[in-house]
């Protein structure tokens, strides 16, 4: 099949609601935004302490987060693995070849992202605004709070590029998902499968989603920074 | 007279450097008190010391007659005393929610909140600006929305940190009638300021900061 062929035919598995490759759309969106969903407290909570706060352990704390920014993507998905197979310390819960594995997997690479941006975000505010908030009488929680809302625009930033780590990886996905139709098989996990087997059309497909998916991130993030700016 | 607040041996440093090295200060209730210095001379820093905003060496720390232990201040006296900043920082939100920020870290909520708001922002005549993004005000109308946001909450203690600073004509002259207002309605109010016109208003008294040491002037 010649490429055009293969485009033609994954814009006609595209538009005509092909539920198998739709299904694995889902799956990423879902796996994508749960996984975001468990970092992004977490992540937000401890960049705001990083930001903040002098503790012992806090310099190392940024360095390890810095790190796992680096970390790639497969390296994450083995030390994973390793955890939760039968012989892992957590095997015991049998997440190995599940969504559930998957969700973990992408909330542990969102989350130095979430961490370093709230980090940044906080760290560059205007001391100001906490200041005030303190003076004004706000007790510890809701002075965060504020400060976090003062920093929403570059704090959200983070979510979004959490997101868009999550939905575009591929090592993690595949080595503790398992890549199993119907059940982990997302998108990336679907291009490298479909594409090493020779058949391109699902691959192109989704490989247009994902774009399609990329380029919503960057435009959200482009408007969040341009929001920002306006203040 | 009555005592509102009283510190005992202030010091502070930075480095080798000793920008504050005060025996003792005393504020009456229902007073005023410019505190006058040059440039660098610790007024911000003492304020901002007395806020609670930055740590200092103090032998002792009354408030209302009751002793405290300064560094952590209970929240009733937290919200006897509101700072303002020379240049006041106005959250990304309204005026109106500006104003009311304080009271709903108090609780107060609803209508209550609301007609309080409204109050204030009669008093600093900021209703104009009400649909005024904050970050978009000039200097005189944030310092409004501040003091305004600062005496909806009737605290027992204003620190105002240079409020006229950088501001000229119209602007400046609304800020002093607040202030003035402020000190005829007997509120206590310490004013760190080079302003020649608010350091004379009637019922004003000075100290004076220099080397390190607060002169009664």
């Amino acid at each position: 099949m010649s490429l055009l062929d293969a485009t033609g035919a994954a814009f006609r598995l595209l538009f005509g609601g092909d539920p198998e490759l739709w299904g694995i759309v889902f799956v990423s969106l879902k796996v994508a935004l749960l996984g975001l969903a468990l970092a992004a407290p977490l992540g937000v909570v401890l960049g705001y302490l990083l930001a903040m706060h002098r503790f012992p352990g806090r310099r190392t704390l940024v360095v390890l987060t810095q790190s796992l920014l680096a970390f790639p993507t497969v390296v994450v998905g083995l030390v994973l693995y390793m955890l939760l197979s039968r012989q892992g310390p957590l095997g015991s819960f049998a997440l190995l070849f599940t969504q559930d594995a998957m969700i973990l997997g992408q909330a542990i690479l969102a989350f130095p992202i979430l961490v370093a941006y709230t980090l940044s975000a906080v760290q560059g505010a205007d001391p100001r605004a906490h200041e005030t908030a303190v003076s004004l009488g706000a007790r510890p929680l809701r002075a965060a709070l504020t400060t976090l809302n003062e920093t929403r625009f570059a704090v959200l930033a983070g979510v979004i590029n959490g997101f868009g780590r999550a939905i575009s990886e591929v090592g993690c996905a595949l080595m503790i998902g398992g890549n199993i139709a119907g059940v982990t098989r997302n998108i990336t996990t679907a291009i490298a499968l479909e594409t090493s087997k020779g058949e391109f059309a699902q691959g192109i497909a989704l490989g247009m989603v994902l774009v399609v998916l990329a380029l919503g991130v960057n435009v959200a993030m482009a408007v969040l920074q341009g929001e920002g700016g306006m203040k | 007279m009555t005592s509102l607040l009283k510190l005992q041996r202030l010091r502070k440093s930075y480095g080798e450097r000793r920008l504050l090295d005060l025996d003792g200060l005393e504020i009456e209730t229902g007073h005023a008190y410019a505190v006058t210095g040059g440039n660098g001379a610790g007024k911000s820093t003492l304020l901002r010391i007395l806020a609670g905003l930055e740590p200092g060496e103090i032998a002792g720390f009354g408030f209302r007659g009751v002793p405290l232990t300064h560094g952590r201040l209970p929240d009733d006296v937290r919200h006897d005393i509101v700072y303002v900043h020379q240049h006041p920082y106005l959250f990304h939100t309204s005026v109106a929610h500006n104003i009311g920020y304080g009271l709903a870290a108090r609780g107060v909520h609803g209508t209550e909140r609301g007609r309080l708001v409204e109050e204030a922002i009669a008093w600093a005549g900021v209703g104009h600006l009400r649909g005024a993004p904050p970050a978009k005000l000039s200097g005189g109308e944030k310092q409004r929305v501040a003091l305004a946001r600062a005496k909806v909450l009737k605290p027992r203690l204003f620190l105002l940190d240079e409020p006229t600073a950088s501001l000229d004509g119209e602007a400046r002259g609304q800020v002093i009638a607040l202030i003035r207002q402020l000190v005829q309605d007997n509120s206590s109010l310490l004013i760190a300021c080079h302003d020649r016109e608010l350091i004379e208003l009637p019922g004003m008294r000075r100290f004076h900061l220099e080397s390190g040491r607060l002169l009664e002037a």
